[in-house]
């Protein structure tokens, strides 16, 4: 047993600064992801709303086909299969595909939000002379987004666990250069538990810096 | 100031108003009452175009609303509304809960949009609330504020769908007294209430209103002592 926390040690103190710049190239793919995503997502989300129906065939469309297909067939898809059209590196290739895909999961969260407020919220703000934009801007979606907060910070948790599968195109992130320390190194077991580790770590200090920002938001109300 | 001419509303197969006609006079107080289900609620949501009528006319101080044509939103920033459940922004505080509308729909200026608010709420009795979210207050006073809140669009007229209706016994005279004070100062209200003690003392007139239409329009004194209707005279005796 000690001896392999030792090989572990090992592996970890050789690899610690190369998946150190690999962790910020997961964080930078995770970051965009999530915010195109929740732009994404909340145009979605709006068009569902929009009552009319060719904008909410349009949002269904986009939701169907990202959450009917596997995010890896999305990643090269974006990479390889568009360069007729345009050539992304891979970074943006695999940040992009992030967003999109999240944008479909983040639209049902939004919509499920903005659905859930009270109907007597709207009609306050339009008894009161507001458009339908100003209720929606000023009052619905402030509560709707205070809603989110917990679907959405778990979805954060699944982008960055998902930023994994940009390795098919490439990208140094930490599961890329997990793969070739592993082959490298012949140490396949020590280097995927080693960076099995440092999602798990970046899960957690998310998690908690989450729980903080809830337990705020519950003091604020 | 309100004026309805033969108002019908239906949802999908059931006829909900089957021709209303109604004239509200500039600072009259009418009060209306009616069975659960009879239309009371649909007949005020008309009246501030949060339901569409099917068929007739409403004019509003002496213009036609044209349903299809006019700014509807800007209708409504004239006439008041009071919910039974209160609707108050959760989000914001109770200042900001008045302000809101008078700054964004009238672009007031936020000094004297704040100025006027807390005169408001010093008239609704809740000047030491101002900067407190709604969660932490009672249902009288969220409904005293959601009163100020519709008195800050300087509404022409209020209209109150139930506003005692889901207070604790206890606070149910705190906001007919501030309705009561709002009708002697002339404000022209149309209030769906149970509060018989209410419409006798400040209403200029109840209405009946029975599955869809106005069965009885009177008085007070006419309305309890000598209604026209044996409808109406078991609806009496059955709030009384
Ligand atoms: N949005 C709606 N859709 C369908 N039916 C409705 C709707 N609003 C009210 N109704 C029906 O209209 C009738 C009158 O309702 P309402 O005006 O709320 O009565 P009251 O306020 O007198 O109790 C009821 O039968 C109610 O179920
Ligand atoms: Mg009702």
């Amino acid at each position: 047993m000690p001896e392999i926390f030792g090989t572990l040690w090992e592996v970890f103190a050789r690899t610690w600064s190369g998946f150190l710049d690999a962790t910020v190239i997961t964080l930078q793919l995770t970051g965009v992801g999530v915010v195109l995503g929740c732009v994404l997502g909340l145009f979605f989300a709006l068009l569902k709303l929009s009552g009319s129906k060719p904008l909410q065939l349009i949002a269904n469309f986009y939701i169907t086909i990202i959450r009917g297909t596997p995010l890896i067939v999305q990643i090269v898809f974006l990479y390889f299969g568009i360069t007729e059209f345009i050539t992304l590196s891979n970074f943006w290739a695999g940040a992009i595909a992030l967003g999109v895909h999240n944008g479909a999961y983040i639209a049902e969260i939004f919509r499920g939000a903005i659905q859930g407020i009270d109907k007597g919220q709207s009609e306050a703000s339009s008894s009161l002379g507001m458009t339908k934009g100003q209720s929606m801007r000023r009052i619905i979606f402030p509560q709707a987004l205070k809603r989110s907060i917990p679907p959405l910070g778990n979805q954060f948790i699944i982008a960055l666990k998902d930023s994994s599968l940009v390795y098919v195109i490439g990208v140094a992130e930490l599961f890329s250069l997990a793969n070739r320390e592993a082959a490298q190194s012949f140490q396949p077991f020590e280097t995927y538990l080693v960076v099995g580790l440092y999602y798990l770590v970046l899960v957690m200090i998310f998690s908690y810096l989450l729980s903080l920002y809830e337990r705020k938001l519950d003091v604020d109300k | 100031m309100i004026i309805a001419k033969n108002i019908h509303k239906s949802f999908g197969d059931l006829e909900v108003l089957k021709g209303i006609d109604l004239h509200v006079k500039p600072q009259e107080v009418v009060v209306l009452v009616g069975v659960s289900g009879s239309g009371k609620s649909t007949l005020l949501r008309c009246f501030n175009f949060l339901e569409m009528i099917n068929h007739g006319e409403i004019i509003l101080d002496g213009k036609p609303v044209n349903i299809k044509k006019d700014n509807l939103n800007k209708i409504r920033a004239e006439v008041g509304m009071v919910f039974q459940h209160f609707n108050l922004f959760p989000h914001k505080t109770v200042l900001e809960n008045i302000i809101e509308a008078p700054m964004m729909v009238k672009k007031k200026e936020k000094g004297a949009a704040i100025k006027h608010a807390k005169q408001l709420l010093e008239k609704v009795g809740l000047a030491e609330k101002a900067d407190v979210y709604p969660s932490k207050l009672s249902g009288g006073q969220k409904q005293r504020v959601a009163i100020a809140r519709s008195l800050a669009m300087e509404p022409k007229v209020m209209l109150f769908d139930e506003p005692t209706s889901a207070l604790d016994p206890e606070l149910v005279s705190e906001v007919l007294a501030v309705m009561k004070q709002l009708a002697q100062e002339g404000m022209t209200m149309v209030v769906v209430t149970h509060e018989m003690r209410f419409a006798k003392e400040v209403a200029d007139r109840i209405i009946m209103l029975d599955q869809g239409r106005i069965i009885e329009s009177a008085d007070p004194k006419t309305f309890f002592e000598n209604p026209s209707h044996d409808r109406t005279r078991q609806f009496i005796q059955l709030v009384e």
